[in-house]
């Protein structure tokens, strides 16, 4: 496993948004994100990094703290010690208050032509 | 010190919820008259559990690449597997439609054209034709690079192809029983071989269904999300499944290995725990 040096979570929200700004639970412990910008509202795109500098066991996205949140796309851009980036994009997605979005993938295997 | 674990802890609002407290119920004074006594409340009726939380995979995209017509060329992707043994090869047209073949060894290979032709590359160990794909493994501490292996098999398969010998004779498709024979075959081997075996881990092992001669079973209870998993599966399961049934193919995992009731990892804090 990887030690996670920093990742970027760059989603656009659908129509139904949170409340409250966005959280992500690593190992267990929920954390703020250290940099965001744009925002979680309906229609908008909300980008925000976190920096665990550790090895993700658990990496997750926290639903809303009450109502439902729709997301329509998500891309996790990872930054792993001593590795180049790689990015995974997820599809649509609706999290509620008993619901938390996994957002750590290990690079994929590499695809080549023979 | 991981930035996470230091914000983690320096700041109350983040750091992990505390176990809610439960109210115990306070000493009651003694019964008035005509008042029967009441049993004390138990703690699930004094304050509701927190609620339990679930974890959610939504659906990886993968980039497709601009897909033409069928061209005459055959194309053929390869993709190492995580613990480099063994190479997927994916190809633009059938291999074994809707079946599979196992061949652990150059001898076991007599009834395949193919897996002969695979077989004589020096470092192969095992091969495995199921529909579009081709999987090979290379023999452990054999030195054999990824990198010239995979082109090697590669041009065989393309030159296999091309020429039109079918992968595997007509007498291997003869032997295949129905898939409601392989089912119940399969059925009681995990029954009465491979689930007595694990139960002592608290694992269960089910079929999902058979496809061809193809098993696709799911593992479950202390396998799931297990680290030993994949040597049950190799060991236990693939064994055990093709000394009872050797017309068996391919035998696919289905189970969500980080998700459910019992995964490896699990150490969300209270009152975030994954459901049951």
């Amino acid at each position: 496993m990887p030690k996670l040096e920093s990742f970027t979570v760059r989603l656009r929200t659908g129509q139904r948004a949170p409340s409250a700004p966005p959280t992500y639970v690593i190992n267990g412990f929920l954390v703020e994100f250290d940099k965001t910008s744009g925002a979680a509202k309906p229609g908008e795109v909300y980008e925000a990094t976190g920096e665990p500098g550790s090895f993700p066991h658990s990496l997750l996205l926290c639903g809303p703290k009450e109502g439902a949140w729709d997301i329509d796309e998500v891309s996790v851009t990872y930054h792993c010690h001593g590795e180049d980036a790689y990015t995974i994009r997820l599809g649509a997605v609706t999290l509620d208050d008993a619901s938390d979005l996994n957002i750590w993938y290990e690079r994929p295997a590499p695809v080549f032509d023979v | 010190m991981p930035t996470w674990f230091t914000k983690a802890f320096k700041s109350a609002e983040t750091r992990p919820k505390p176990r809610p407290q439960v109210d115990l119920p306070k000493a009651q004074p003694a019964p008035v008259a005509e008042s029967r006594p009441q049993p004390p409340l138990l703690p699930s009726e004094v304050k509701s559990t927190p609620k339990s939380r679930r974890v959610i995979y939504a659906p990886v995209l993968v980039e497709e690449e601009e897909q033409s017509s069928w061209t005459p060329e055959i194309r053929i992707k390869a993709r190492v597997e995580k613990d480099h043994r063994s190479c997927v090869f994916m190809v633009d047209r059938p291999v074994l439609q809707g079946l599979s073949a196992w061949y652990p060894s150059a001898a076991s290979a007599k009834d395949s054209p193919l897996a002969e032709y695979l077989f004589a590359i020096p470092g192969v160990a095992s091969v495995l034709l199921h529909d579009f794909t081709v999987t090979v493994a290379r023999e452990p501490g054999s030195g054999t690079s990824w990198e010239d292996l995979s082109k090697e098999v590669g041009a065989r398969i393309r030159n296999h192809l091309l020429v039109g010998v079918p992968a595997v004779a007509p007498e291997f498709l003869e032997k295949i029983p129905s898939e409601d024979e392989l089912r119940q075959k399969l059925s009681r081997v995990i029954d009465l071989e491979i689930n007595p075996g694990i139960a002592a881990h608290s694992g269960v092992i089910s079929l999902e269904r058979v496809v061809g001669n193809t098993a696709y079973i799911k593992m479950g209870g202390g396998c799931q999300g297990c680290a030993a998993s994949t040597s049950t599966l190799r060991e236990g399961v693939h064994r055990a499944f093709r000394d009872a049934v050797p017309e068996i193919g391919a035998i696919l995992d289905e189970t969500d290995h980080s998700a459910g009731a019992n995964p490896f990892y699990r150490s969300l804090p209270v009152g975030m725990e994954a459901d049951a």
